[in-house]
């Protein structure tokens, strides 16, 4: 599923976008060192976790679309870290199990 | 006596590499500053240099590192010496990921010395937490002789407030720090029964000492900082409008 599709699904907007950025599988977390433990390639994180460090996490999963919930911004470094790796951001209002549903067609992502 | 407690240098992957020890000392002398901690990401390998350096301009130095718990929690552990704080970085080091840094992604970790030589780069990953929760490196900070701070805790990322919701009461903080932008007026209240600084959290040299706390202390030591907190006696600087 592209960047694009998941930010229709999830009622949201596409603040990043990055070539050929896509998931076959979902991970939600808030706590990095989690994501970091167990969310497998090409998923799509969902998370609240708006800032630079995120972007560094799905470099190292290889993740290459992140949902950020409850409309949080997106602050410069985050955004301009996320288009240098690749990494197309959905910015989306509901919260975490909201777009856990609206996704549920995707598999969950296994480490 | 004024005073940064939350300084980054080079060896912090998020930090400047303009961060070198000597030019944070030349700064903060140039600030008026009467004492400073060195806290990086995870690690006290850079305050071997600036202990150095601070000796030779005459600053008070503390050596510390900003731990992030298991929680996600930044958090200030700050000594009197560098051995102590070698020491908390060791046992900090120990409940880290064994994942290589890959400076393409999350920085430099330069270690250095007091004259800038890259002596090696940190390969653990500084940016990441520790498996530590907060009330185990309280234990260990104090059992260590340390001060222990949970850091800015008005921002909305790594704070005790947005990691737990609040200031949590079993944890016995020395002190906690407020950021350079935080409205005293609204966190006071919220840090209630707590002494409260405010200390730059410096990423690059112009932000080093543009926010301090001010404390009427005999010398700039743990025990010194302890009793000031004790008596919750600090003043802190205006915030900034800009983080």
């Amino acid at each position: 599923m592209t960047a694009a599709e998941i930010a229709e699904k999830v009622g949201g907007t596409v603040a990043v976008a990055a070539d050929g950025a896509q998931a076959t599988s979902v991970y939600v977390g808030d706590l990095l060192s989690d994501v970091m433990g167990h969310a497998g390639e090409d998923c799509v994180l969902v998370t609240i976790q708006n800032h630079l460090n995120t972007i560094a996490v799905c470099t190292l999963v290889g993740c290459t679309v992140l949902v950020i919930c409850h409309s949080r911004p997106i602050p410069p470094d985050m955004a301009e870290g996320a288009a240098r790796e690749g990494v197309a951001v959905v910015v989306t209002p509901l919260s975490q199990y909201a777009v856990a549903l609206a996704l549920k067609e995707l598999p969950p992502s296994t480490h | 006596m004024k005073f940064d407690l939350h300084i980054h240098s080079c060896l912090s992957p998020c930090a400047a590499l303009e961060m070198s020890p000597a030019e944070i000392v030349r700064r903060a002398c140039a600030a008026g500053m009467g004492g400073i901690a060195l806290t990086d990401h995870q690690s006290a390998r850079n305050t071997p240099a600036i202990a150095e350096c601070a000796r030779r301009a005459g600053l008070a130095c503390l050596y510390g590192l900003e731990v992030c718990t298991a929680e996600e929690v930044h958090t200030l552990a700050l000594f009197d010496t560098t051995e102590q704080a070698l020491a908390m970085t060791e046992w900090v080091y120990a409940a880290m990921p064994k994942r290589v840094n890959d400076p393409e992604t999350f920085g430099d970790q330069p270690v250095v010395t007091w004259d800038d030589d890259i002596v090696e780069l940190e390969w653990r990953i500084l940016a990441m937490g520790c498996r530590r929760t907060i009330p185990e490196v309280a234990a260990k900070c104090h059992e260590l002789g340390g001060l222990y701070l949970a850091a800015h805790i008005d921002r909305t990322a790594f704070s005790v407030t947005s990691q737990l919701g609040g200031i949590p009461a079993d944890v016995p903080f020395d002190a906690v720090e407020l950021s350079r932008t935080a409205d005293e007026a609204v966190w006071r209240p919220r840090a209630a029964g707590y002494a409260v600084t405010r200390s730059s959290d410096a990423h690059n040299l112009d932000d080093v000492a543009r926010v301090w706390t001010e404390a009427d202390l005999d010398a700039f030591t743990v025990a010194a900082l302890k009793d000031a907190f004790r008596r919750q006696a600090t003043t802190l600087s205006p915030k900034l409008t800009k983080f």
